[in-house]
This record gives structure tokens, sequence and C-alpha cells, in this order.
């Protein structure tokens, strides 16, 4: 591997120097040393890709159970750092200060449950997918059906937000039409996602990894230095920022440091930005909590992050890869905030402008007059976020759809050759759709992701938590719940696009209040797993070799 | 049925292996930990909250009635233009709301500016407002020179202090359209928008710094994701210890 990074490197040297000059403008034209940066990663992620390609259809859907913990941690970093949490958490905190903080607890808290909850106990069923799992354990063929559309309508909205984001790094380094971007840059991952499979995922993934968070990083300590803030840990120095934000920065004390538009480092007192639930903000506690808990049992009904540990060889591997892929999650969650609380201080005047909220974190950099060249390398750190857990969607997508819908349904016969063929025209077919779904602009990227947190809490996650810790739980009971759960989906998810589209239904602001497309989960995963318990009650109990699987197999 | 049948149940609050027992145990505790401190916490935060304007919403308290009946003295004139330019300074207002706020701080303005001060100030307003639509970027010579100008011009009528970061702002909230009326329909949108974005939900856990951070921040954003990575790895270190103790093979 080595004979062939080092040579593009010192190739692209020379490139890269000269295009340290470049211009420092937010918005518009082609930017060189970025655009290289982006083009050198993405070479080296298809480079891995190739060198550690799936060779069958085992490779393609676990890798082959040959990944180590630390190295499963990272792979599970990776995957969940997305442009969500590259992008999104920093945009929702910018402009709704505390109310943002609901997105980092949610997306992290939900691991702990994860782990305590199921993580040992799915490697210890033994299945490849999510929907292996529902038709096996509420042993319909039916149900596996339905959980593999799940798995690919919640890969393909969490693909939503992440092709967005795709979208909008592209359309800043090349300075072309987003519509544009989105399309090139679909069409880039798809082709890596295609090449590599899951094995060469997840050996990118670790590359990716480190890409990721040191990209994320090494703009903070410079902001933090030169800012004159505690830049040795910026995940704590960023506190005085927040403080600073809330009582405000006399131009005096600003102590003649200008962002990169020439204004003083100076803000009016803004304590909306960090007080909780601030009416300002427009969001109010309710919110909050509803979606804290809905990323929760979303993160643990994730058919992507489930499927993580079906690739470490044992249980016991599994959880602690948990433990590791948090810990690699956390080192970029305790760092985003500081990315808001920064572009806050450097966009203070309104003279910057409205800044789209889902690139603040690449503007706060350029704000904060940084070399255009580590400025590049954060918006590629971006797109490599997004690229990283699009190809694990997709990976997730396309192994329901030819794994469990077309195999283990429609064509059981099939061979080898065929099932990985049908899983790259999975593939295929779900990018063309992400990318034409993306191209409306349905909304942030950390709520267009979010709202498939809300899907998966409200139907995979109470058939995971049930089916693992109550062998009562039934086919009937599993039916009741999905359609409980998926009613709920469908009602809010209904009246998110057409208010996005402007079209008014009746009770839209009561549904809108109540059951927000990212957090309808609040009520709907309780409501699918009460109604998976009493019917379940009420039907003939669950076939004794399963609870006997259950019993020996899985808790014993 | 099979009397065997009954002996393959297993449930979270009814255990029946071993394994599961240990588990369950472990996992109540955890959660218990887990929900208290995340929403608990939360919870805690609503609870003893109240609602404390910022010193701009008092001075402003002080003052709106007698600028609702135009008996306003200078200086008072000049506090409601600062409030009115704190909140825009915020950068968070709706566009109707950043109309009504640009009207208070130009009528303002206008109403303080004795006459040589009022030709200079209209003339200025509208120059600058005709090279904005006109420039392609703010670094522009000319741009920044007529802003500058602006801003020192409505600063000195205003009575800002010269580190004051809202003198930096006045230039961009001048409408030279707006000068001359305080609106009604603007005097109404008033006290809601001072109200929503100059009173915020505080408490002692807001007020308390540590590290640098309001305390609550701190709690969410840094110390609940060490709790978590923390309460992951208790998990696996007591299953392990567990495991090995019952000789559990995986």
């Amino acid at each position: 591997m080595k004979k062939f990074i080092l040579p593009i490197i010192l190739l692209l040297t020379p490139s890269l120097l000269f295009a340290a000059g470049a211009s420092t403008q937010l918005e518009g034209g082609f930017k060189v040393g970025p655009a290289i940066i982006l083009i050198t990663i993405l070479c080296v992620f298809v480079l891995v890709g190739i060198f550690f390609r799936a060779k069958d259809t085992a490779d393609f859907y676990a890798a082959g159970r040959s990944i180590s913990r630390v190295g499963s941690g990272m792979a599970i970093a990776s995957n969940w750092m997305s442009a969500a949490s590259f992008l999104g958490m920093a945009a929702i905190m910018y402009g709704s200060g505390y109310h943002g903080l609901s997105y980092v607890v949610g997306w992290t808290g939900g691991y702990v449950l994860l782990l305590i909850l199921m993580a040992g106990q799915i490697r210890k069923y033994g299945k490849y997918t999510a929907a292996d799992f529902i038709g096996d354990r509420y042993y319909s063929q039916g149900l596996r059906a339905v959980g593999a559309i799940i798995a690919i309508l919640i890969s393909i909205s969490y693909c939503v937000g992440q092709f967005g984001g795709i979208g909008l790094m592209f359309k800043w380094i090349l300075g072309i039409d987003y519509t544009w971007a989105v399309i090139i840059g679909g069409t880039v991952v798809l082709a890596y996602t295609l090449i590599s499979g899951m094995l060469g995922v997840t050996k990118n993934m670790q590359i990716q990894y480190v890409i990721i968070i040191i990209s994320f990083l090494i703009p903070l300590f410079i902001l933090s230095f030169k800012f004159d803030y505690f830049w040795l840990l910026p995940q704590i120095g960023y506190g005085s920022v927040v403080s600073d934000i809330v009582s405000g920065v006399n131009i005096s004390e600003a102590n003649h440091m200008f962002n990169a538009l020439g204004h003083e480092f100076a803000i009016v007192p803004s304590p909306e930005f960090a007080m909780p639930w601030d009416p300002a903000t427009g969001q109010t506690f309710f919110q909050w909590m509803a979606i804290a808990f809905s990323l929760m049992v979303g993160t643990a009904g994730l058919p992507h992050v489930i499927q993580r540990f079906y690739v470490v060889p044992k249980a016991r591997d599994a959880r602690w890869s948990v433990v590791w892929g948090l810990f690699f999650i956390c080192i970029l969650y305790w760092s985003a905030p500081a990315y808001s609380a920064f572009g806050k201080m450097l966009s203070a005047n309104p003279e910057v402008g409205k800044l789209a909220k889902d690139a603040i974190v690449v503007y706060t950099a350029q704000l904060g007059n940084i070399n255009s060249l580590i400025v590049g390398l954060l918006a590629a750190g971006a797109v490599s976020a997004a690229f990283s857990t699009v190809s694990g969607l997709l990976v997730a997508g396309s192994s329901a759809f030819a794994h469990d819908l077309y195999v283990k349904i429609i064509n059981p016969e099939s061979s080898p050759k065929k099932q990985l063929f049908m899983a790259r025209l999975g593939t295929i077919v779900m990018s063309i759709i992400v990318t034409a779904i993306a191209l409306l602009k349905l909304g942030l990227i950390a709520q267009l992701v979010a709202v498939a947190f809300s899907l998966a809490g409200c139907t995979i996650f109470p058939l995971f938590l049930l089916g693992i810790w109550w062998s009562g739980s039934n086919k009937q009971g599993a039916i009741a719940g999905l359609i409980a759960g998926g009613l709920v989906s469908i009602i809010s998810i209904t009246y998110f696009v057409a208010g996005a589209k402007g079209f008014d239904l009746p009770a839209a602001a009561f549904v809108t209040k109540w059951l927000g497309a990212w957090f309808f989960a609040w009520i709907g995963a309780p409501l699918a797993i009460i109604t998976n318990i009493v019917v379940s009650k009420l039907t003939p109990e669950t076939p004794l070799e399963i609870r006997k699987f259950l019993v020996l197999n899985v808790h014993s | 049925m099979d009397p065997n049948q009954n002996d393959y149940h297993i449930s979270f609050f009814k255990p029946t292996t071993v394994q599961a027992k240990l588990n369950r145990n472990l996992a109540i505790k955890l959660i218990l930990v887990w929900a208290v401190a995340i929403f608990g916490f939360q919870y805690l935060l609503k609870v003893i909250e109240k609602p404390t304007p910022e010193v701009a919403y008092t001075n402003y308290e002080k003052v709106w009635e007698n600028i609702l009946s135009e008996n306003a003295s200078t200086e008072q004139m000049q506090i409601f233009a600062h409030t009115s330019l704190s909140v825009l300074g915020k950068g968070f207002c709706k566009p109707n709301e950043k109309e009504a706020l640009n009207n208070a701080v130009s009528w303002v303005s206008y109403q303080l500016a004795d006459s040589s001060q009022k030709e200079q100030l209209l003339i200025k307003t509208k120059e600058f407002e005709n090279l904005k639509t006109e420039i392609t970027s703010i670094s522009d010579p000319q741009y920044i020179e007529l802003k500058n100008s602006l801003s020192e011009l409505g600063s000195n009528i205003l009575g800002l202090q010269s580190n004051d970061p809202r003198t930096k702002i006045v230039s961009l909230e001048l409408v030279s359209s707006e000068m001359e009326l305080f609106k009604a329909e603007n005097k109404e949108l008033i006290p809601a928008i001072m109200s929503t974005y100059l009173i915020h939900n505080q408490s002692f856990l807001t007020d308390f710094k540590f590290l640098g951070f309001p305390f609550h921040y701190f709690y969410t954003a840094v110390f609940l994701l060490v709790l978590f990575v923390f309460l992951c790895w208790l998990y696996c270190v007591r299953i392990d210890k567990m495991y090995l103790r019952l000789d559990i093979e995986e």
C-alpha cells in the first residue's frame, strides 16, 4: 500500500503548496488545494478498497469475521461519524444553542443502551443482518421481508442527509451547483462501495477514522491557539468561548483579534447560545427530551450499527468493540460543540451574513483565517465522514435487498455470483433513490438523519429488544408492534414531507409539535413495545425451538 | 403441552438462566445511573430555572413606556436603541422582527440627530444602501470607508462607547426609509421581541462556572459523554469478571 500512497503524496505536494495561497472567500469558486486533498483522499480510499476487496458473499456481508476489537471500534466510529456528526451537530448547536446538545447526548447515550441490552446477545444470535434476526426470531418469512424493507428505508433515509453533506462539501470545494455536487459525490461513493464491499469498507473505515478525526481536530487546536484559549485541550478550552458568548466580549477585550473578514473577535451578550431551551431558539424542554430519547432508541435499532456486531469473532469482542467505538466517537463529539462556539463568535457581525448552517464547521475554519489547505483537509474530512457512513449504509441496505429479500425469499437457489450481483444492483438502485431525495433539500443534515433514527426506534428497536429479552414475544406481537410503530412513523413523515413541500394537512400544528419528524420515536417506540407485549400475551406462545435457542444460545 | 416447554422461557424481569440474571441485575443498575444522569439532570434544570432578564431587558423595561408615549428623554431613547441593537446583534431574529428593530434603531438615530447630523445620516445611509447592492466584496475600500464613517456617526448619535461591539453593527442596521416614523405595527411587536430574546432560563447551575463552562453546559456536553464511555467500560469489565467467575465460555 505504502508504495502507492507515497508517490501520490510526492506528486501532489507541489500543487498543494501552490494552492496554499488560494482565496479565503466563504462561498463560490473552485478551490484548488481542497480539491487536490479531496481527490487524494478518495484515491487512497479506492486503492484500499481494491486491495481489500470482497472475494465472496461472506466477505461482502460481514468481512469474514476477522476484524479486531479496536479495529472494529474504529470501524464503528467511522461508520457512525457521518456528515451528521461532522457537519450537522455543530450546525444544530450554531443555530439552536443548548438544544443541539440533545443530538450530542442522543447519539452517544444510545450506545450504552445498545451495549447493555443487545450487543453481546446479537452476536450470539449469529445472524448476518437485522432482517435475518427478525425472520428467524419471529419465525416468519413475511417479517423477514418487512424487516429487510424497513432496513432499506432506514438506510435510504439516513443516506439522504449524508448525500446532502457530500453535496455541500463538493459544492464548496469544486464551486459547482448543489445539484451537480450531489450527483458527482453520489457517483463517487457508489463506485467505491461497489469496488470494495464490506471487507474493503472495514479496512477503509479504520483509515477513514484517522483522517476524519485528524482533519476535525487540527483546525480546532489552531483556532483555540489563535484566539487565545486553552489550546492544549480545545475540548475543554472552548468552555471559555461559551462563557464569553454568554457574557459578551467588548472590542477592547478582543485584543486586536479579527476574523478573516476583518471583524473584531467581539460579540454582544448572547446567553441564548448556552441557556437551556431558550425561547430565542424556538425549542422547548419537551423537544430536548424527545430528541435525546428518540436518538438513543434509534441508535440501538439501526441496522447498519447492529450489523457491525456480526463482524467480530466473539460476543466479548462485540461488547468491547462498543466501548472502543464509543470512545472514538466521543473524541469527535467532545469537539463538535467547539466549532459551533467559535463559529458563533467569528460570525457575530451581521456583515458575515446568513451562513449555511450545515457548512458552519468549514466556515468557522475559514473565518478563523486558517490556512486554506487545512480548511481543505477539514472539508475532505467531512466528505470522508459521509463516505464512510454511506458505504456502510449501502452495504446494509444492499445486504437486506440481496440476502434477505432475494436469496432468502425470492431465489434461494441462486449462485454466490448471482447473489453478489444482486447486492451490487441493490446498491446502485439505492444510490439513485437517495440522490433524488437529497436534491429536494428537505431539512438540515442532522434533522434528516434523525428521521432515520426515529424510524429505527419505532420499528427495529422494539423487535430486537423484545426478541432478545422476552421469549414471550411472538410473531403476532411483532406484526402488531410493527404496525403500531410503522403507523406513527408514516403519520409523522407524511406531515413532515407535506409541510416541507408547502401542503397544509389537518392538525398539522399538533402533529408537528408532538410527532415531529426528528423525535416521533419518543411515543412510537413505547407504543410498539406495549402493542407487541399485549398481542403476544393474547396469541399462541412462541415455538419451543425459538425459546430453547434464546435460553441456551443467547442467554447461557 | 409438553411440560419441558415451560423450562425454556426467558424474560428481562424473570431471567431463568444465571447469565441472564446477572446481566439483568447489572443492566438495571447501569441503566438507572444512565437515565438519571441524562434525563434527571435536565428535569432538575427545568425545575429550578427562573426566567432571568439580561441587563439590556431591564433597561428596556425602564424606558419603554416613555418611548411609547413619545415622552422619552435623549438618554432613554439611546437606551432603547442600545437594547434594539443588542437583539439585532444576536443574529437570531425573524425577518419581521428584524424589520421592527431596524425601524426602532433608525427612528431613534434620526430623532436624536441634530439638524446637520440628520442630513448627513440620511445621505450616508442612502449611499451605503446603494453601495451594498453594487459591491462584489465587503473588502471594497469605498465600502469600508463609508461603513466606518456611518458607524461613527450613528454611534455618536446613540451614545455608544467605542469599545461596544454594537458600534460595529449600527451602520448595517440603519434603514433610510425607516427614519421618519416608528411604525405602529412595529411598536406592537417590540415587547414580544424583547422578552423572547432577552429573557433566559437560568439558575445556579447555569450561572456557576466549571473549567470555564457554564456548569450545565459542561455537564451535558462533556461530562455525560465521559460517563457513557465509563458505563460501557464498567459493563464490559463486570461482565468479563462475572463470566470468568462462573466459568462461562461464550
